[in-house]
């Protein structure tokens, strides 16, 4: 559905993509990550046609994006990471104009995507808060049906109900069959939406990985408190192949990365009177995985 | 071109090109309903302007009151109908393009199905009409004015005063189409203002110094602005045709050449 060969673009201070190949499904969801700088922005415009690669392309439904401009945008939904949109319009105008524009007829979808997202189309867009004009920009990149659906940074600004309104948007249309390319920083709403996960640093695809690989790579700090000090000093003796981070009277730290089940099972052994779970963020996730990619090489 | 996104941008700036074209429509009714009063008084201020040093009559184009479009040409086409002009053609090109490209709203025109050809089509058009706008409300405020004001009491040549309206569009149409390319290359909306606002009243600058002193005549030689000479054309000595011909010519080629190249360059969107 979505091809992506070989992308390469140099910018004049050096920096750029290089040599990019990635293939997204029909259907399937596809996280894109990376740290800020990286490339994401740079392959999404190339995915968009808005820039002419120097060397490979980029193909939706098998239509070059440079090339063939005028065409391939009928299948394609965008949402870009900065919202910017022509002053002095309402949302509701706004929406009307991009329905005219993408030659949508149907405005069933719009109406529905509006009530869904709850927000008040007749508000001019200078007055809109964020969050308000990200809802719109959700609308104009799903009303039209498209087949694929390019999300910059999807959630930023949106409020945690409003997140959860749009996983649960995007998970119905991949249900219904729609391919989604996402860029992200928020590992949550990756992993809650993506089959799988490219990672990009410096320019250069690091991994494209399953979501699941990349659930395993997360290292997660549990912060456990024991009944009294004694469960506590044996439980940081006994845990044989738990990484204990720290001890502190009843409180053990444990770094547990994808061994859950080795960590469950020492943790019932003792009366257990909370537990505290730090994520590690996608961030450190990145610095951890391309360390050891590092290290491999 | 697209036109929807023509229809969707005349109806944003629509209520500026009227500001602007009511404006100058008042301020040349303004104009023939003091040169009665004026006309009468006519030796006196003809007198007045002989006495001023020549630049500054050849400059302001200010040509004698003896007939009522030698008058509207001086007090109007000359100085105050060029700045409203040149501001519109920096400020609504820079708009057009620039900034939707600075802002990042143009990716959203982009990601509908149309081609980066038709919308840069689409806002040249816009342009255009905003300057057909504001020149057609003007021409039927003078022709208003003349019936209404002057009543065949006064001299009016209406063929005159036609042509010059015909040479101040044709002017902004060469000098939007140049604001416009410079636009149309932009990342930065500020820049691209900077550098066509640059362009513009350099051009206007050097040529109303040229104007103003023979010692530097050259000058207005390589401004498009000298191609526009409303004095002459009110006394009947300007050469109109090759005049036309190269600021359409000049418009034509500015607005081709920024679409073409609108349609090839890299977009940080």
């Amino acid at each position: 559905m979505l091809t992506v060969h070989q992308l390469t673009k140099r910018f004049s201070n050096g920096k750029g993509i290089f040599d990019i190949s990635f293939t997204v499904n029909k259907g399937e969801v596809f996280g894109f990550l990376g740290p800020n700088g990286a490339g994401k922005s740079t392959t999404i415009r190339h995915i968009m046609g808005f820039m002419k690669p120097d060397g490979g392309f980029v193909q939706v439904k098998g239509l070059d994006t440079w090339r063939e401009q005028g065409k391939v945008q009928a299948s394609i939904g965008y949402l870009p990471g900065e919202i910017a949109f022509i002053e002095g319009m309402t949302g509701q105008s706004f929406l009307g104009f991009m329905a005219a524009m993408q030659g949508v007829r149907d405005l069933r979808k719009r109406d529905q995507l509006i009530e869904r997202l709850q927000f008040d189309v007749r508000t001019p867009i200078r007055k809109m808060s964020k969050g308000m004009k990200q809802k719109v920009g959700i609308v104009a990149a799903f009303m039209h049906d498209p087949a694929v659906i390019i999300l910059d940074e999807p959630t930023s600004g949106l409020d945690p109900l409003m997140q959860k309104v749009f996983i649960e948007l995007v998970l119905e249309e991949k249900a219904r069959g729609t391919t989604f390319l996402m860029s992200s920083h928020s590992f949550p709403e990756i992993e809650r939406t993506c089959d799988r996960a490219a990672i990009i640093k410096d320019g250069r695809l690091v991994a494209v990985n399953d979501i699941h690989e990349l659930q395993s790579l997360q290292r997660k700090l549990f912060e456990v408190t024991f009944a009294d000090a004694a469960s506590a000093q044996r439980f940081a003796a006994n845990a044989a192949g738990l990484a204990i981070e720290s001890h502190k009277e009843r409180s053990v730290r444990v770094a547990v990365q994808g061994n859950y089940e080795a960590f469950v099972q020492e943790t019932a052994k003792y009366k257990v009177r909370n537990i505290d779970v730090f994520t590690q963020n996608l961030e450190d996730i990145f610095m951890n995985y391309y360390d050891r990619e590092g290290t491999i090489r | 071109m697209n036109a929807t996104l023509y229809v969707q941008m005349m109806k944003v700036n629509l209520k500026g090109f009227l500001n602007y074209a009511l404006g100058s429509a008042f301020y040349i009714l303004l104009m023939f309903w003091l040169y009665p009063s004026m006309a009468s008084n006519a030796k006196a201020i003809d007198e007045l302007v002989q006495a001023m040093p020549e630049g500054v009559g050849r400059a302001f184009a200010l040509t004698g009151f003896d007939s009522a479009e030698a008058f509207i040409s001086g007090e109007y086409y000359g100085l105050i109908l060029v700045l409203i002009l040149a501001i519109v053609c920096v400020q609504l090109s820079t708009q057009l393009m620039a900034k939707l490209v600075d802002q990042g709203a143009m990716a959203y025109l982009l990601a509908t199905p149309t081609t980066r050809g038709k919308v840069a089509g689409a806002q040249a058009a816009v342009l255009v009409s905003g300057l057909l706008l504001i020149m057609a409300v003007t021409t039927l405020a003078g022709l208003a004015g003349d019936a209404w004001f002057l009543d065949g009491k006064f001299a009016f040549d209406t063929t005159r005063f036609l042509q010059m309206n015909a040479a101040a569009f044709l002017l902004f149409f060469a000098v939007g189409g140049i604001s416009f390319l410079v636009s149309a290359c932009s990342n930065d909306e500020k820049k691209a203002r900077g550098i066509s606002g640059l362009i513009t009243f350099g051009f206007f600058s050097f040529d109303l110094l040229g104007k103003l002193s023979e010692n530097i005549d050259w000058m207005r030689d390589i401004s498009i602005f000298s191609l526009y000479r409303p004095a002459d054309i009110v006394n009947g000595t300007a050469r109109l045709a090759p005049a036309f011909a190269l600021l359409f010519a000049i418009g034509l080629v500015a607005f081709a050449v920024a679409v073409v190249w609108f349609r090839k360059r890299d977009l940080p969107l």
